[in-house]
């Protein structure tokens, strides 16, 4: 996998999430109170008291058999508006889908990962359009026609509107992406060629920490850098003190497959400083250690596999054969792995001049497979939650602008979260987005973007200065500075309400490059990303319901 | 607003459809296959080629996929040669394959596109590779790519010279290039069953000779539209290069390859082995003679007398040929300024193309004698490394003959590829001697020669020990 999947840190996205919300919240409030103030004079704060009351009273009386009698009349309306004929295009799109399919003669382990990555995304990239349109358009719509006068005087609340309309629209999209999901499925099945059908698998990967040590044996936090564009790898110079170590917790019985065996797979590169020997690729050995006994077992030399990585079945019984070689045999779970369950798995590049590469990801212990319909679902699931998303979004916008508008708006958002997001993310000093950044240039001392905000990079054109130039001291720098401060505070408040749809993506990652998708580091954040924009988007949509003008076209 | 009904706006808006109709029908008349039929639109078309097929092969899901997206096209282009750099980055071969056969969907006659992803799998996503069998699936991908491109842009020279390029210096001259070559009759893939891989050398023949197909085809349709990547007289010398460069391959890896082929699975006594590796040599002493001597024909004849234009005196401009005679420049140039002129352009035409090297090599190395000088050359490094005596005979041999073809041709003094041979025949006599505990005796052949580059002997010693070691 060429991304490092960790753990989602759910107790500072979750103070994140309450920062934002109470920060948004108190900037609607306030704006409110003022707008109120202004229009109805001193009585404006009851007023203000009064509608707000009305609001809380509202989400405390909210009937679930409403909101489903809404929600049954939102999904006959998608039906009406023909938005099954998505199934249509699915059904052209998978007929001839083979025409655009690369040639058979790719590796089979490279058509899997083309075929589910087709499937995968020609499903988001049917179903997002379909219920952003619906969404966008309902409300609008609605006010439009006037409908909107029949439901809201009845008993019928605003606020269970807007949850009406969301978990109808949900409702439609999840139908519509069962079936498609499943039709995927069944198409991948019958259409990958038969070489491949192998590949098609769901690894679960025991994956361990990775540190270094550098040449002369000492420890390092990288490897070398070899001068690829994206330093995710780091690299080993080979027969020198030059390691990776891996270190896999939770090893035991249970790691092992029915026959008793480890198996390690890795994913390694090669990085030649001189041709060497054409003929093979370059060499490598594992060195089991148990740093509890001082135990090092060295592992037969292997060849690396690269593009396609190889699996070593390593039989739990080992035979020190290395350069310490007392003829001994070791068991690898009980006399490697230590007693808190930790195994340490040295990597090094035994061939003189040439480098290995590796990422965290790239050595891992694969434990029993599980059929590849397990991961291929979560990542339909990881869609579906990003269809809600979109959903939510699309109903809140849509209750206070019009559909067209609505439509770019919720568009906008999703685009800027794909292409613009990281940048703001450095700008604004994500701790997250700067470490991917430091993954990418590879500087481990990289923090905020250089250059200062806005005004002060205009500064810094004009006056032909660099970002490490000290622009002068004065009242002007510190006016620029201070005001620059204040854009980026906005900013970053922007940015936290876009939302971060890395997860959804990485999802589809997993299941095409043959591995499970990571519940604590992929579905759990899509379903809290997805939960956390949930309770705003109804508020916000409510809100505008309330204070806009129905008859207002 | 007007004093209009609504039926009498609808009338008037179909006058104005029907108006409006009439010159776009007259404009975009089909043709009806006949030359000058059809509206002005589609005779504009005719005569500038300008139609989808008249550029190449139409790709029905390609057209399809540009009229789905509307106007589009262009930002979806985008969008995907931006991703096929992330993919890059990112080193995701696969995603990157897919994303390049959607890219060239878009944008199927743009002749740019296709060189551009061409020479990315044939170039660098080959070399990103540890295998070399792998190096040489993604060689054979951007070949591929390269003769599709082909396929859907008939009229361009230059795709059709960087096919060449992938078939010649590529699999050639590349530092697995013994490999590679290999590989091109006999595929590592086992889906081939041991054979060439029929999309890419359906003829099975050596990527030289394929390569000078493809150069002469680049070359065919260069004399209908212009080449945009090099002077015209070095685009239009590559089909006899490769000629030339077939013939020096010949040498270097010909044996091996022809031992290897007649041997294939089969286990050889000694004696079996022996004569096998007398027969290679001989069967190959001709073919490479013969080689050189088409080569020589190539060079001199066919591409020697091509004629290209040259302004040699400020707004004149005279055809000439790299072959050109005293005679003729001096008939051609008429003043003597003229004649300076049009000496000099014809010189430094020659020095541009390496001219007059390569044709005393092609004439020096398609005599019998010189042919002769390297197989005993490689017959002695072959002897040399079983540590057989026959090694000093053919060592000597090799040595007699070069210091016959350096009185010949002397020019060769100064030539890199036959003084280093010429010195790595002394070397492996020296070897040979030095193991048999003799010195060299006063006179021997090439002595002024191995004295005058003394320079240059520990760097060949290194070569011919390395190549020595290495296995095939």
């Amino acid at each position: 996998m060429n991304f490092d999947a960790v753990p989602f840190p759910v107790l500072y996205s979750f103070i994140l999430w309450a920062i934002v919300i109470g920060s948004a919240t108190s900037i609607v409030l306030v704006i409110s109170l003022m707008a109120t103030i202004v229009s109805v004079g001193v009585r404006g704060p009851l007023v203000f008291a009064n509608e707000l009351g009305a609001m809380v009273g509202d989400l405390i009386s909210l009937s679930p058999r409403r909101i489903f009698a809404l929600a049954q009349l939102t999904f006959r309306e998608a039906i009406r508006r023909k938005a099954l004929m998505v199934f249509v295009v699915f059904a052209i799109l998978f007929m001839f889908a083979g025409w655009f399919m690369s040639s058979s003669n790719l590796a089979p382990e490279f058509q899997v990962k083309i075929y589910v990555s087709f499937v995968l995304r020609a499903i988001s990239w049917l179903i997002l359009p379909v219920v952003l349109l619906l969404a966008c358009w309902g409300i609008p719509e609605d006010i439009r026609l006037r409908s909107m006068h029949t439901v809201v005087t009845k008993p019928a609340r605003r606020l269970e509107l807007v949850i009406g309309r969301m978990v109808g629209y949900s409702f439609v999209g999840l139908i519509v992406l069962a079936v498609m999901s499943v039709v995927g499925w069944g198409w991948i099945n019958r259409q990958l060629p038969v070489a491949a059908q192998s590949q098609l698998v769901c690894r679960q990967p025991i994956e361990g920490g990775l540190t270094f040590l550098d040449r002369e044996g000492n420890p390092s936090e990288k490897g070398i850098n070899v001068g690829d564009i994206r330093m995710f790898h780091s690299f080993i110079e080979g027969a020198t003190k030059a390691r990776a170590i891996w270190t896999f917790n939770g090893v035991g019985d249970q790691s092992l497959d029915r026959e008793g065996n480890l198996l390690l797979e890795n994913r390694f590169q090669a990085f030649r400083s001189h041709k060497g020997d054409m003929r093979r690729s370059i060499y490598f050995q594992y060195t089991f250690v148990n740093p509890e006994t001082n135990v090092r077992v060295p592992y037969p030399l292997k060849t690396i596999d690269e593009g396609r990585g190889r699996t070593d079945r390593i039989n739990r019984t080992l035979v020190n054969v290395g350069e310490s070689a007392d003829g001994k045999k070791y068991d690898i779970v009980n006399d490697l792995v230590t007693k808190s369950g930790q195994l340490t798995v040295e990597v090094a590049c035994v061939d003189p001049g040439q480098y290995l590469g590796m990422a965290r990801p790239d050595l891992f212990v694969r434990t029993a497979d599980l059929p590849f319909a397990y991961g291929y679902f979560k990542a339909v699931a990881c869609i579906g939650m990003m269809m809600l998303l979109v959903i939510f979004m699309g109903v809140s916008v849509s209750t206070f602008v019009k559909g067209p508008v609505a439509t770019f708006l919720v568009f906008s958002v999703v685009m800027v979260s794909y292409t613009a997001r990281d940048f703001m993310g450095k700008i604004v000093g994500d701790p997250f987005v700067l470490a991917k950044a430091r993954e990418w240039s590879g500087q481990l001392d990289m923090q905020k973007l250089e250059g200062g905000g806005v005004l002060e990079s205009i500064y810094r054109i004009l006056w032909h200065m660099n970002p490490t130039t000290d622009l002068p001291v004065g009242a002007s720098t510190t006016i620029m500075k201070w005001i620059d401060a204040g854009l980026v505070n906005f900013l970053w408040l922007v940015y936290r309400v876009i939302p971060n749809l890395d997860y959804f993506g990485q999802s589809m990652q997993y299941v095409a490059n043959g591995f499970d998708v990571r519940f604590d580091a992929c579905v759990l954040p899509c379903i809290l990303t997805t939960l956390a924009y949930f309770g705003p988007c109804v508020l916000l949509g409510y809100f505008a319901l309330r204070v806009r003008e129905l008859e207002a076209k | 607003m007007n004093n209009l009904t609504s039926q009498q706006r609808k009338f008037v808006y179909l006058g104005a459809i029907l108006l409006l109709l009439i010159p776009i029908i007259w404009l975009g008349m089909p043709a009806d296959g006949t030359p000058d039929s059809g509206g002005t639109i589609s005779r504009l078309r005719q005569q500038l080629d300008l139609g989808e097929s008249d550029l190449g092969d139409l790709d029905p899901s390609g057209a399809a996929m540009n009229l789905a997206l509307l106007g589009l096209r262009g930002v979806a282009a985008n969008i995907l040669w931006m991703q096929a750099d992330e993919q890059k980055n990112y080193k995701d071969w696969a995603e990157l394959r897919v994303t390049t056969e959607s890219i060239i969907r878009l944008q199927p006659h743009y002749v740019k596109v296709w060189e551009y992803n061409g020479w990315n799998l044939a170039f660098n996503v080959s070399a990103e590779w540890d295998a070399v069998p792998d190096r040489y699936f993604w060689v054979k991908e951007g070949g591929k790519f390269l003769q599709r491109g082909v396929e859907r842009n008939r009229r361009s020279p230059d795709l059709k010279w960087h096919v060449g390029r992938v078939y010649g210096p590529k699999i050639g001259l590349s530092d697995e290039a013994r490999f590679f070559r290999r590989y091109f009759y006999q595929d590592p893939d086992p889906q081939y069953a041991k054979g060439p891989d029929p999309e890419f050398n359906n003829a099975g023949e050596d990527n030289y000779l394929a390569a000078k197909r493809w150069f002469q085809v680049a070359n065919d349709a260069e004399k209908e539209q212009r080449q945009s990547i090099m002077d015209r007289s070095i685009f239009r010398s590559y089909p006899a290069r490769s000629q030339l460069d077939y013939a020096a391959a010949l040498y270097k890896y010909g044996f091996r390859e022809e031992y290897d082929r007649e041997v294939g699975d089969r286990k050889l006594t000694d004696e079996e082995a022996k004569a096998l590796e007398i027969r290679v040599r001989e069967k190959l002493k001709e073919q490479t003679r013969q080689a050189w001597a088409l080569g020589l024909e190539d060079w001199t004849i066919r591409y020697g007398q091509e004629l290209f234009a040259v302004e040699y005196l400020p707004g004149i401009i005279v055809q000439m040929r790299l072959e050109m005679g005293e005679d003729e420049i001096r008939s051609l140039g008429k003043s003597p300024d003229g004649i300076a002129q049009l000496r000099r352009a014809v010189d430094q035409y020659q020095k541009m193309n390496n001219y007059r090297y390569w044709r005393t090599r092609a004439l020096c190395e398609s005599e019998p004698e010189t042919a002769e000088a390297h197989w005993a050359l490689f017959a002695a490094g072959e002897e040399y490394r079983k540590q057989s005596p026959a090694a000093r005979t053919f060592a000597e041999q090799s040595m007699a003959l070069f210091e016959k073809t350096l009185e010949k041709y002397p020019e060769l003094r100064d030539e890199d590829n036959f003084v280093e041979e010429a010195l790595t025949s002394v070397l492996v006599w020296s070897l040979y001697m030095r193991l048999e505990g003799e010195k060299p005796p006063e006179m021997y052949p090439l002595k002024s020669l191995w004295e005058e580059k003394q320079e240059r002997v520990p760097e060949i010693e290194r070569r011919f020990e390395r190549d020595s070691r290495a296995a095939y």
